[in-house]
């Protein structure tokens, strides 16, 4: 995966950059909703949640007894300032409360960012409405259950509405919880002036200046559309026209079969919608495993009512007027000829996102911008043209380009606010899960076969592949959901694990054990001790944890097998 | 990294007979060509594993195999794997269809070694597997060499394919005068997988695009325009005792008959005293009207008044009211069966409807019918009274939510309510619905209007 993104980088076009964005909502609403209890039992319980932060802090600096916000620094006016309060900045603010800094965060928008308003959260409720109506809609899954339903419909209006009002829900808990925690939210769109310096304002007001010791930027993205693509938010639509679902189209092209793509094929389809992939790269799904691509579109392409068109780029896209429907015209990926010529009622362009960083004054301190990312190191720091670290700047998520999913934007924050308060972090991209909300799921972690073996030649190293079946999972069979494959790749003589990829019934939590397993290093040989309940489908891994071969032995200090208590 | 299998060809008995007479080597000519056709057995890729489905073909017939590639993928009760060739050669034939299950051990597929014996591969298959698909793929071919005088659009049903398409696609103002035909996705795939050629269907969707329920009206109506395609009625050389295997037409009849057997279906029965009707008759008679005609031209207007019985249920979800009234009228032909359509018969005038309907017959006698000459009803009459049947009840073709069965007008007996004895013609109509979306009392008021409409028809002449 993480030379997925690099490429993601690389190109500012590729479907896989949009797709990587919107896989990330579960995690984010878990951490949302976590922080957020954890502000509140701190207003509810002030006493306690003093001592409780002030024993956190004890380390670092002393915690303001006034408040939970740290108290500033005597030449600056915040210790840290973060630009944009999507996700990222959201988990760095209220990590560097948690460490006693005191924070500002600054928005000219709405607070929650693109995951929140425009994005993964939006969207799975969405999905949450489509899982539920290709259950009802499925006689021969229902029948096998032995249950009866009459005809399933659905109400557009109230589908829009569950969108709508998730995504309002998760914008005021992230807001109160900031508030609560007492981060200075600043409204107006933040430049920086100088090294340490931002001004923030709305347009057609003053602008205040602030001082920060340091500063993250956390601008994020916005869709990015190719030229001759004109887009009229009705009928050519991209990601955030479509989550406001204001209709269902009979026909839709989707232009990109990244995660976006894929999750927006589900939704309509199971919503009546006939869809065209139009993918430029040979296959469909690119940046997945390739087995699991394959399995994926035999699930999830190949029996529903979608059609493709791959090797080919949408190099005109004209919206319906005049009785016309949405033209779009097909040219050949590599002879640039053109191909075909569709006629549809709507298109959705999931090409990928292009990093929002225009305004945000980066000339000021001599940083170049790449195809619109911000140039950083592995620890975030920003780099300036003449490829020197500029000091107390960082810049995470989406802007940077490194990994474009919002809990990786959060980790990244985290991992920032780690340094500044001292310790210094690196974030190991290879742990970072991705997941694609389709039904079923699709999940991963790590590196793909592919980039495995890759590595494995470079390196001189030998590689496995274990894999299991949803079908022989107890749990899945009694939900009728059979279809699905758990893959591990690992190293035989060491048991390391270096890619885990899931495709079936709640892939996308299924994940995280493997992801932690990274995270942590533990080992295939320990890891396969460690006890499932029994019957879950979490047994699926666990399967796939034991069918690995692995020839180094247990460790003996091993966690799982230490006994808690005598 | 696939989990590549290579226990799939298994030797055919015939192959293991070759092998007995290896030593004398060529000494049969015929049974050595006859070995070298080899059956692929669906594979055993567990120890529980009794069958398995084919997920798909990689290879298709008449391709190259060479040793060790990979030709089909087949989904076990654990997981799916890639099935390699053991031998080179050529897929003669697929005997198990993506998406089909063959029980471990059973032939799949059969492997010619030299081109030439395709052909003869596929004979085999046909004859060892009676429900293969190539057995029906193969029939038109074989009723085309065997009837040239058939005319040529109505042969087979691939055949009216090459005049329609300007038909079928000229109706999209961008399809470059006939030259892209513009299709859904899921018509694409319907239309692939009832073996429907799109260049035959008239588009219905926005801008004359063809949307599922198009394919599906076209798949019903295949068979039946095949039907006059049938080259000798069986009735000179039928041999007792045989067993003949499907035609075309027949497999693709059954299929549908099975088929409607999904929809849930009632009758209503009603008898119309026809009197007048048949004094109207008389009258038009000269001028070229027909009984058919007057009976199709008043069952319009009377389902003008019950758009509910002219509507249609496809997907089990919604239903459509049809937009116009077609009445479809089914006509016995060389031991077939076609329906013509009367398209828009509530409006068109008697008169001529019934050079129409001439028109129409001529043409489906001829063979000559179009696509949407026969596939477009909504509402189908079956007339079996100039047998003398006085009542029959219809199946319902599946697309469509009503069929009306008519059954002979005769002299009755009537006792009329004021004590009265009376003679009176008199014919009973039996209609058949689809109750799911047309119900008991939907039908009745319609027969009792249709009823209104025959006992006073003045309206048919307007």
């Amino acid at each position: 995966m993480h030379s997925t993104l690099s490429f993601s980088r690389a190109t500012t076009v590729p479907t896989t950059n949009y797709a990587f964005h919107s896989q990330s909502p579960i995690n984010l609403r878990f951490c949302g909703l976590r922080r957020e209890a954890f502000g509140i039992s701190i207003l509810t319980r002030s006493s306690s949640g003093r001592v409780r932060l002030s024993t956190r802090g004890r380390s670092k600096r002393i915690s303001a007894s006034t408040g939970n916000n740290g108290t500033p620094p005597k030449s600056f006016d915040y210790d840290l300032i973060i630009i944009g309060a999507g996700v990222g900045g959201h988990g760095a603010a209220l990590h560097a409360v948690e460490k006693g800094l005191k924070t500002a965060i600054i928005e000219g928008d709405v607070v929650g960012g693109t995951c929140v308003n425009r994005g993964c959260v939006p969207s799975k409720a969405l999905l949450a409405v489509s899982g539920r109506m290709r259950e009802l809609q499925s006689e021969h899954h229902m029948k096998a259950l032995g249950l009866q339903v009459s005809a399933a419909g659905y109400d557009r209006q109230g589908v829009a509405g569950h969108a709508n009002n998730l995504a309002s829900e998760i914008r005021s808990n992230l807001t109160n919880s900031m508030k609560a925690l007492g981060v200075d939210i600043l409204t107006g769109f933040g430049t920086i002036v100088g090294p340490q310096k931002v001004k923030y304002g709305k347009v057609g007001f003053t602008d205040n200046v602030v001082t920060a010791k340091d500063i993250i930027i956390a601008t994020g993205s916005v869709p990015f559309v190719p030229k001759g693509i004109e887009v009229d938010g009705k009928t050519v639509i991209t990601s955030d026209h479509a989550l406001k679902l204001e209709f269902v189209p009979d026909w839709i092209a989707i232009v990109g079969s990244g995660y976006i793509g894929l999750e927006f094929s589900d939704v309509y389809t199971a919503l009546g919608s006939e869809v065209t992939f139009i993918e430029a790269l040979d296959q469909l799904m690119p940046g997945f495993d390739p087995e699991i691509s394959k399995l994926a579109q035999r699930v999830l392409i190949n029996p529903r009512k979608i059609d493709y068109h791959t090797g080919v780029f949408a190099t005109k896209i004209t919206p319906a007027r005049d009785g016309k429907p949405v033209i779009i015209e097909l040219t050949d990926a590599k002879t640039k000829e053109h191909k075909d010529t569709l006629e549809v009622d709507a298109a959705l362009i999931a090409t990928g996102r292009a990093p929002f960083t225009n305004g945000l004054g980066l000339e000021n301190i001599n940083v170049v911008t790449q195809r619109g990312f911000v140039p950083v190191d592995e620890r975030m720091r920003v780099i300036d043209a003449n490829g020197n670290l500029v000091p107390h700047l960082y810049c995470i998520g989406d802007a940077n380009g490194k990994m474009m999913l919002a809990h990786a934007a959060s980790a990244q924050g985290i991992s920032v606010v780690e340094q500044v308060t001292g310790r210094d972090h690196v974030l190991n991209h290879l742990s970072v899960p991705a997941a694609c909300f389709t039904h079923p799921e699709i999940s991963m972690v790590g590196l793909t076969e592919p980039q495995a073996r890759e590595k494995a030649v470079k390196e001189g190293f030998e590689i496995s592949v274990a894999k299991t079946s949803f079908k022989a999972n107890t749990k899945a069979l009694a939900e009728n959901e059979g279809e699905g494959l758990a893959k591990l790749i690992y190293r035989p003589d060491n048991g390391e694990i270096l890619g885990v990829h899931i495709f079936g019934l709640h892939a996308a939590d299924l994940i995280h054990e493997a992801s932690n397993a990274i995270a942590l290093g533990t080992r295939i040989q320990d890891i396969k001790f460690a006890v499932h309940a029994h019957p879950t489908l979490s047994e699926v891994l666990d399967e796939l944890f034991k069918s690995a071969k692995v020839k180094a032995p247990a460790s003996t200090s091993s966690p799982i097998s230490e006994p808690v208590a005598a | 990294m696939a989990n590549v299998l290579q226990t799939s060809f298994l030797p055919s008995t015939s192959s293991l007979r070759r092998r007995s007479i290896s030593g004398s080597k060529g000494k049969s000519q015929s049974l050595q060509v006859k070995a070298k056709i080899r059956e692929i057995f669906m594979p055993a890729l567990s120890s529980t594993m009794t069958e398995g489905k084919i997920v798909s073909w990689m290879k298709s017939e008449g391709d190259k195999l060479s040793k060790g590639e990979s030709v089909v993928v087949v989904e076990s009760d654990k997981a799916d794997m890639d099935v390699e060739s053991f031998h080179e050669g050529f897929l003669a034939a697929i005997m198990v269809e993506e998406g089909g299950v063959a029980p471990v051990g059973s032939a799949i597929a059969l492997l010619a070694e030299t081109e030439d014996e395709i052909a003869e591969a596929k004979a085999k298959s046909q004859s060892s597997s009676n429900s293969t698909p190539q057995v029906v793929e193969e029939k038109p071919k074989q009723i085309e060499e065997a009837a040239p005088d058939v005319p040529a659009a109505a042969a087979a049903p691939s055949v009216p394919v090459a005049k329609a398409v300007t038909l079928g696609s000229a109706v999209h103002p961008a399809s470059e005068g006939g030259k892209r035909i513009v299709a859904s996705p899921y018509a694409k795939k319907l239309a692939k997988e009832l073996k429907v050629d799109l260049g035959t269907v008239v588009g219905s969707g926005p801008l004359g695009r063809i949307v599922a329920k198009d394919v599906e009206a076209a798949a019903v109506a295949v068979p039946v325009a095949a039907s006059p395609a049938k080259p000798d009625p069986v009735a000179p050389g039928i041999e007792l005792g045989t067993v003949v295997p499907f035609t075309t037409m027949q497999g693709a009849v059954s299929r549908n008959m099975v088929e409607s057997l999904s929809v849930p279906t009632f009758r209503v029965g009603y008898t119309i005293t026809t009197n007048a009707l048949d004094a109207l008759y008389k009258k038009i008679k000269s001028k070229g009207v027909t009984m058919t005609a007057l009976l199709a031209k008043a069952t319009a207007l009377a389902l003008v008044q019950h758009p509910v019985v002219n509507s249609c249920c496809r997907d089990g979800n919604s239903f459509t009211y049809n937009s116009s009234i077609n009445i479809a009228v089914a006509v016995a032909i060389d031991g077939g069966l076609i329906t013509p359509v009367l398209q828009d018969a509530d409006k068109v005038d008697i008169y001529t409807l019934s050079r129409k309907w001439k028109e129409l017959v001529d043409k489906a006698r001829a063979k000559q019918l179009q696509p949407h000459e026969y596939n477009t009803g909504t509402f189908t009459l079956s007339n079996l009274g100039m047998f003398g049947v006085d009542r029959f009840d219809a199946i319902l073709p599946p697309g469509t939510g009503a069929i009306m069965a008519v059954g002979a007008s005769q002299p009755s007996v009537v006792a009329s309510m004021d004590g009265r004895i009376g003679m009176k013609n008199q014919m009973q109509v039996n209609v058949t619905a689809d109750h799911r979306v047309i119900y008991g009392a939907d039908l009745a008021a319609f027969l009792q209007t249709l009823a209104k409409i025959v006992e006073d028809p003045k309206d048919l002449t307007f």
